[in-house]
Order: structure tokens, then C-alpha cells, then sequence
């Protein structure tokens, strides 16, 4: 059974980063040599755990080796808006490597690992390897696409919003190769997807029951298990297109 | 502010059905739903369902009276 301590996997964020780049090109090997060997140290969060915090004024960008991390902001009445979830192979803060200080904090839901690349090595590789500048500029591109789709669903239904998110997580984790057949690890609390979707605990739990009952889903653990990814893409109103997913050629 | 419930079933689509409309005086102010089996510990609790000029929607309360406040 997972758990939330630890996404299992074995393949590390600069594999991902590898597979980013031969998606729109072939590596040199000077490239590959780059991406297998970043500088930077290991770090280890706990769950819950900030990152990097609002106001901040980082002198690292965080590459995801492990586990799951969120964007947030909380507003004046306390309430906490996630932003984005990141897996491994994300670089969530790579803004901080030309934008000085942290609009928004970014936290450790599980048990996470990162490696912290100092911003001068960072600046060092895009400017000596245009085309790893390319992917990382590509990957921020498709984050942009990301939030113009979440402002797209904050309109829908409870319904169709959760069905959308299990839908979108579940591809995010099968590009870096975390799903098995139709499972994948969820380690969200209910509170956190109705913390980034804008809907209560009730609500998150009413609809997880709705997809359940329609035997589209069963979540057990922290394990998610698509019974019916078309029915789910139909309820979820899901267009996989703003994920601008390349198959590997 | 005491408010007057008038009993409802709410169709929410779920197991929670057993509702209140809350009145102030004579304005209909807000729905609670009572939460059923399917919400575990949190079962038997009220939900602010709707609410009109309150601005925390989506509040729990362990019971009625202590939605009065």
C-alpha cells in the first residue's frame, strides 16, 4: 500500500528533465552529461514542511526528486488557496531564478526530496546549453497553461472540477512514470483538494462518494484507481490538449 | 440573533438530505445540512450550505446552537 510518507518510485527528476529535453530533441551528450550530473544538495522535507516561503528570497531553484509539493497562498480571512501540485521532475520555483522574491510559498505535502541547485550553476547550464534553457522555458509555458485551465474549471461544478484534477494528476504522474496499469499515488487529504479546487471538505467528499458510486474511481489509501478513464474524461469536461504531453520519439 | 429553523429535506445530490432553512425575524438567511454517515467524524454536524450576507459559507457547526452564534 503507498503511503504518504513517500512516493514510491525509482526514477530521478533529471531523468525527467532527460526525457523533457528528448521531447523536443535529441540529447548531445554534453546535455546528458549536464542533466545526470546537476550540481546542487540533497535536501529532505517532511510532509507539510515549507519549501520556500512568500516573501522569500531564495538563492536556489528547487528540482522535485521525490514526493509531492504545492503552490499556495493564504488570504486575510486564513483561508489557504493551492496554486499547483508538483511532482518529481518539476522545478516549482524556478521564477525565484530571475524574479528576486517569492510572490508565493510553495510546501512539502508529503515526506519530500529535493535537489537545491544553487541559481549561478543554474544560470551556468542554460547559458552554456540553449536547448536545456528551452526545455525549462518550455516546462514554465505549460505551467502558464496549467492555471489558465484551473481559472477555466473555477466555474464548473464540484463535480466536474474533482473529476478534472483526478484526471489531470493522473496523466501529470504517468508522464514521470508513476502509475502502474490504472493506479497512481493521490497522497492529498480531501482539505487539500478542496483547497485547490475553492471547495469545502464536504463538498470534495460528497463528489469523491458521486465517482465512486458511479464506479469511475476508487480511492483507498492514498491510491487512486481509474475504473473508467473515458467516463472520468467525460465527467471531468477533460481535454488532455493544455498539457502539451509529447510522446516520446 | 435568534434564529427560527423550519425543517427541509436539501437535494444535494449525496446522503446529506435532512436540512434547515434559518430565518432571522422574518429573512430567510441561510441552509444547514445535516451531515450524514458518509462525512465520518464529522457525521451529525451541521453545514452551512448556503448562506446569504454571511461571508464564511461552508462553516461546520457541532449543532444548531451553536449555528445561532
Amino acid at each position: 500500500m503507498n503511503t504518504r510518507k513517500q512516493l514510491e518510485n525509482d526514477t530521478l527528476g533529471s531523468d525527467v528533465l532527460l526525457r523533457r529535453l528528448e521531447a523536443i530533441a535529441k540529447p548531445s551528450s554534453a546535455e546528458r552529461s549536464v542533466l545526470s550530473s546537476l550540481p546542487g544538495s540533497v535536501k529532505h522535507y517532511r510532509a507539510h514542511d515549507d519549501i520556500v516561503r512568500i516573501g522569500d528570497r531564495p538563492s536556489v531553484v528547487c528540482l522535485m526528486l521525490d514526493g509531492m509539493s504545492a503552490r499556495y497562498k493564504v488570504s486575510a480571512d486564513g483561508k489557504r488557496q493551492i496554486m499547483s501540485f508538483h511532482i518529481q521532475g518539476d522545478i516549482p520555483d524556478l521564477q525565484s531564478l530571475f524574479i528576486d522574491v517569492m510572490d508565493h510559498s510553495l510546501a512539502a505535502l508529503v515526506d519530500s526530496t529535493v535537489l537545491a541547485i544553487p541559481h549561478d550553476k543554474m544560470l551556468n547550464i542554460v547559458d552554456l546549453h540553449p536547448r536545456i534553457a528551452h526545455v525549462l522555458w518550455r516546462e514554465t509555458l505549460i505551467d502558464a497553461a496549467l492555471f489558465r485551465e484551473w481559472i477555466v474549471m473555477r466555474d464548473r461544478p464540484a463535480y466536474v472540477r474533482v473529476a478534472h484534477l483526478l484526471c489531470e494528476q493522473f496523466l501529470r504522474m504517468q508522464a514521470v512514470g508513476l502509475t502502474r496499469d490504472h493506479t497512481c499515488p493521490l497522497p492529498l487529504t480531501q482539505a487539500q483538494i478542496g483547497d485547490a479546487l475553492g471547495l469545502s471538505n464536504v463538498h470534495v467528499n460528497r463528489t469523491l462518494q458521486e465517482l465512486r458510486a458511479e464506479e469511475l474511481i476508487i480511492l483507498e489509501g492514498w491510491t487512486l484507481t481509474i475504473l473508467d478513464f473515458e467516463g472520468l474524461k467525460k465527467a471531468g469536461e477533460f481535454d488532455p490538449l493544455y498539457l502539451h504531453m509529447k510522446k516520446r520519439g | 440573533m435568534t434564529l427560527e429553523f423550519r425543517p427541509i429535506r436539501v437535494a444535494t445530490g449525496s446522503d446529506d438530505q435532512e436540512g434547515v432553512l434559518a430565518f432571522a425575524n422574518d429573512d430567510f438567511v441561510a441552509v444547514l445540512v445535516r451531515l450524514s454517515e458518509l462525512h465520518d467524524n464529522m457525521a451529525g454536524s451541521w453545514f452551512l450550505e448556503a448562506a446569504f450576507g454571511i461571508r464564511d459559507a461552508n462553516r461546520i457547526f457541532p449543532d444548531l446552537e451553536a449555528a445561532q452564534d
